[in-house]
């Protein structure tokens, strides 16, 4: 296998990926814009590479390897989840090293020039939820980590690919059939999980930062109703605090970052069952 | 690490004057207080009142026997606890979490 070396733009960093997986290296082409790929890159933020998996068990099983500037962080996993793995150590490097930014691990999505951040726990429905919402007017910012900037609050924009899993897959393919997909990787830590490409729009501005507007705790519910909550601002600081990948990092500094965000911002709780009810009710959300 | 604090902990003495301590970032919102301990890296919420008892101490210094008697006309205690043994028992646990301090222990130094 020859390798070869990318260099693809995550909003306000680069990263380098060398790798010998070309079916990996098409599927990115397929989830990112051409003009997020570089040629030549003046300065690299993350040197990663995805790699053949060493040792027996390659012998039993094709493995990939991922490596942040030459040091293995995960367990290699199979290869055909090797563009998730690749997605999820991109976020790992994120998350790990871009501490000039507050990182919280939240959703954000944006409309009439103010940002929604959805942060959540693991299956809140937070991705899904940022995945409807982009069909329906609203821009991505980001699916995972919201980068929060320190001078003025604002959130930066990273425009990758959403990240998908069971369900929320088959349900995003009906709500909005001409999205683009990757594969589906099986049997992951995360069950099935796919990637669905930004629209176009979100892609053409990941350069526009925007101020929080509101801060949205979503739970998805089986058959709920759409219904929003007004939610206690210091309850909502709490929590935001506990989804925060480094605000102990930031200190006092992150904490007066976090009040002025919610003093300018609505906070609400949020629980929904049908994505075309819960557009509806952000839409209005975001005219009120 | 976080915690949501809405009620009163141990006792504490009378006398002693109290103050929000100085490695402490807070807002106060909606009678609900958002706290950083910036000595521990804590955030916490305080709702309630342990909320009530910190907002006060934010407008200035208070001992347990002035915060007791502004309970008695201002607050009324879900629990039907005596006023003053909730003070001395939210005293207690605001001092465990490092956000609040003696003044009169700090004038001594």
């Amino acid at each position: 296998m020859n390798e070869q070396t990318v260099t693809l733009r995550l909003g306000p960093f680069t990263a380098a990926l060398t790798t010998p997986f070309a079916d990996v290296v098409e599927e990115l082409k397929r989830l990112y814009p051409a003009s997020f790929f570089q040629n030549r890159a003046a300065f690299v933020d993350f040197r990663v590479a995805l790699l053949p998996g060493k040792g027996m068990h390659r012998r039993l099983r094709k493995q990939a390897r991922f490596l942040i500037d030459g040091q293995e962080h995960f367990k290699p996993l199979p290869a055909d989840q090797a563009l998730a793995l690749v997605e999820w150590g991109l976020n790992y490097a994120i998350a790990g090293l871009a501490h000039h930014y507050l990182i919280i691990h939240a959703a954000a999505v944006e409309k009439n020039g103010r940002v929604t951040i959805l942060p959540g726990s693991p299956g809140a429905g937070k991705s899904t939820l940022a995945a409807g919402l982009i069909h329906r007017g609203w821009r991505l910012l980001s699916d995972e980590l919201a980068l929060i900037r320190r001078h003025d609050g604002k959130v930066v924009p990273l425009a990758r690919p959403v990240n998908l899993k069971n369900q929320s897959i088959e349900l995003m393919r009906r709500f909005a059939p001409g999205a683009v997909f990757s594969a589906p990787a099986f049997d992951t830590v995360k069950g099935t999980v796919a990637l669905m490409r930004a629209p176009e729009e979100s892609l053409a501005r990941v350069d526009e930062a925007a101020p929080p507007g509101w801060i949205v705790f979503p739970q998805w519910r089986q058959g709920a109703p759409a219904r929003l909550e007004r939610f206690s601002r210091p309850a909502g600081l709490v929590e935001i605090a506990h989804n925060a990948m480094n605000h102990s990092l930031h200190g006092e500094d992150g904490f007066e970052l976090l009040a002025g965000i919610f003093a300018n911002s609505g906070c609400y709780r949020f629980s929904y069952g049908d994505l075309n009810e819960a557009a509806s009710a952000m839409n209005a959300l975001a005219a009120a | 690490m976080s915690a949501i604090i809405t009620s009163p902990d141990t006792a504490t003495s009378a006398d002693a004057t109290w103050r929000v301590a100085g490695q402490v970032r807070w807002r106060l919102w909606e009678d609900e207080a958002a706290v950083y301990n910036g000595r521990t890296g804590d955030t916490h919420h305080l709702a309630d009142f342990a909320a009530w008892v910190f907002a006060m101490l934010c407008r200035g210094p208070a001992s347990a026997t002035g915060l007791t008697r502004a309970a008695e006309e201002a607050v009324e205690l879900r629990s039907g606890e005596a006023p003053g043994a909730a003070i001395g028992r939210t005293l207690a646990l605001l001092r465990r979490l490092n956000l609040i301090e003696e003044t009169r222990r700090e004038q001594g130094r």
